[in-house]
């Protein structure tokens, strides 16, 4: 009656142990911490002070200390202990193994240093979907009993918990390293991406020698306002990439008109009007991760009063991408020499731009231009993107002007 | 040593560390007092029976006091009693120790 008692309340301490331990695997701990309470709930189970979790590299075929209680293994051993694929093919899995079951087992004989130092009694090979992950040695029992049949059992059930935890924590370990090695590619590809688009613009801006680096100068220019405005970082970027190849179709454009010195005939007028329609065909083959590029592009030469080209649209029809290209193109080219005039000084180019606000420029983007070149007079910006451009400033005009950016 | 409250998470694994320090320095016997301790589990039972191993590996002794009968129960099932000195309380087990002291000389 007395063991039969006995024999229930030990049942019941097995079956809340257990729920102690699945709230330990199943835990938001890290791993090791996880792993280190779960060893510390079985070996409270069996009264056992020295115990070890191995874990299995598949790769190297060691059998790594992972965590310990009690007793440290000697650090000659931290490397890990060599275990081959025919030593794990004569392990039971997840069934316990005694000393004597082990006697016979070669990778017990070279190992037995270690399994002396955590005074080994029990060996519990951990195995999850038919692949060994990691082992468990239990050390002897205070009272040096041995392992009870129902002991064992409930030794049977804990090493598939243990086993699950491993390699749920291995595969998602594995997926972090290839979402890692993802994202490095990506990155790379990134860069490739841009790197590529930035040879594209400066094969642009070299076919016309009055406007070297002008698509630059526009996608910094076009940066400035697409952040002031709040755009997301990806669509700051785009807008930046639609900066940098806003002028390809002037590539196929005959050269000689593009640096033409003297006024346009109409036919030439007429060709060099074609470079937005070329940009668009060019760009909307390519599949931009980036929104609208090519129609930024396609419309750069729009203006508000709907007397610009191709499509002589008007306001409404504009998106603040377009139009924000508009006035940094069209305030670009004031400020650099043309084969037919000098470069207006920028303080001029500014009267324009405001005497423009309206009609060619819209005034929403004209004041956030405005107001970013006034901050970054005032050195209120941290990376300036338009103040670097500009040379000769006719300083006290242009602070003047920009501050007067909302009349 | 007197903990507190629950046992029932690697918080507690101080305790052994504190034993072993202890016994490191030379310490014969140790009291853990379980008065303000409500609830032990598993984990509880793993550093409790760190500790017996470490008094025994350094010849000191380990006193428990003021355990309440479920702890005692527990420890009784798990075979931890017969390697542990119990007390009603402190002062029986300073007084036994003085006793045994005062016997040794």
């Amino acid at each position: 009656m007395l063991n039969k008692k006995l024999d229930l309340k030990r049942l019941l301490f097995s079956m809340a142990s257990l729920v102690d331990l699945g709230q330990e695997a199943t835990s938001s701990k890290d791993l090791s911490a996880k792993m280190k309470a779960a060893l510390y709930v079985i070996t409270g189970m069996f009264s056992v002070p020295t115990a070890a979790l191995f874990v299995y590299h598949p790769q190297r075929k060691i059998l790594r200390l992972f965590v310990e209680k009690g007793r440290r293994v000697r650090e000659r051993r931290v490397n890990g202990i060599p275990l081959l694929p025919e030593h794990i093919k004569r392990f039971r899995m997840n069934d316990p193994h005694t000393l004597r079951d082990m006697a016979e087992s070669a990778f017990f004989v070279l190992n037995k240093e270690v399994f002396s130092d955590l005074q080994t009694t029990i060996f519990l090979p951990l195995f999850a979907k038919g692949d060994f992950v990691g082992a468990i040695a239990l050390g002897r029992k205070l009272g040096k009993a041995p392992f009870r049949q129902g002991e064992k059992d409930v030794l049977r059930v804990i090493a598939h918990q243990m086993a699950i935890t491993l390699h749920n924590a291995r595969l998602f370990l594995e997926v972090a390293k290839k979402a890692a090695e993802n994202k490095k590619l990506y990155s790379s590809m990134h860069q490739i991406y841009q790197d590529t688009i930035q040879a594209f613009a400066t094969a642009i801006d070299a076919k016309d020698e009055y406007t070297k680096d002008h698509s630059y100068r526009v996608a910094s220019y076009a940066v400035a306002i697409a952040r002031e405005l709040g755009w997301k970082k990806k669509d700051v970027e785009g807008i930046y990439i639609a900066g940098l190849l806003h002028d390809i179709g002037k590539i196929i454009i005959d050269v000689k008109v593009i640096n033409k010195g003297a006024t346009l005939s109409t036919p030439e007028l007429t060709e060099i009007r074609k470079h937005p329609q070329i940009s668009y065909n060019i760009l909307s083959k390519i599949r931009f991760p980036w929104k609208n590029i090519e129609n930024f592009v396609l419309h750069h030469h729009e203006r508000l009063d709907g007397k610009g080209y191709p499509d002589s649209l008007k306001e409404a029809e504009l998106s603040d991408g377009v139009k924000i290209l508009a006035l940094v193109d069209a305030f670009d080219a004031m400020t650099s020499d043309r084969p037919y005039r000098d470069k207006l000084p920028v303080s001029e180019a500014l009267k324009e731009v405001t005497r423009c606000k309206g009609t060619q420029f819209d005034t929403k983007i004209t004041n956030t231009f405005f107001n970013v070149l006034r901050k970054e007079l005032n050195g209120e910006v941290k990376e300036p993107h338009i103040l670097p451009h500009l040379h000769n400033l006719d300083m006290s005009k242009v602070k003047a002007l920009s501050a007067n950016s909302d009349m | 040593m007197m903990p507190k409250g629950y046992i029932n998470d690697m918080g507690a694994v101080s305790l052994e560390q504190t034993s072993e320090q202890l016994l490191g320095k030379g310490a014969k016997t140790l009291i853990v007092n379980f008065a303000d301790v409500q609830y032990i589990n598993t984990i509880g039972v793993s550093i409790f029976t760190g500790m017996v191993h470490k008094t025994q590996e350094h010849n000191s002794v380990l006193c428990f006091t003021n355990l309440k009968k479920v702890h005692r129960d527990v420890f009784e099932m798990m075979g931890l009693i017969k390697h542990v000195k119990v007390f009603n309380n402190e002062e029986d087990a300073l007084r036994s120790l003085r006793r045994r002291e005062s016997n040794a000389e």
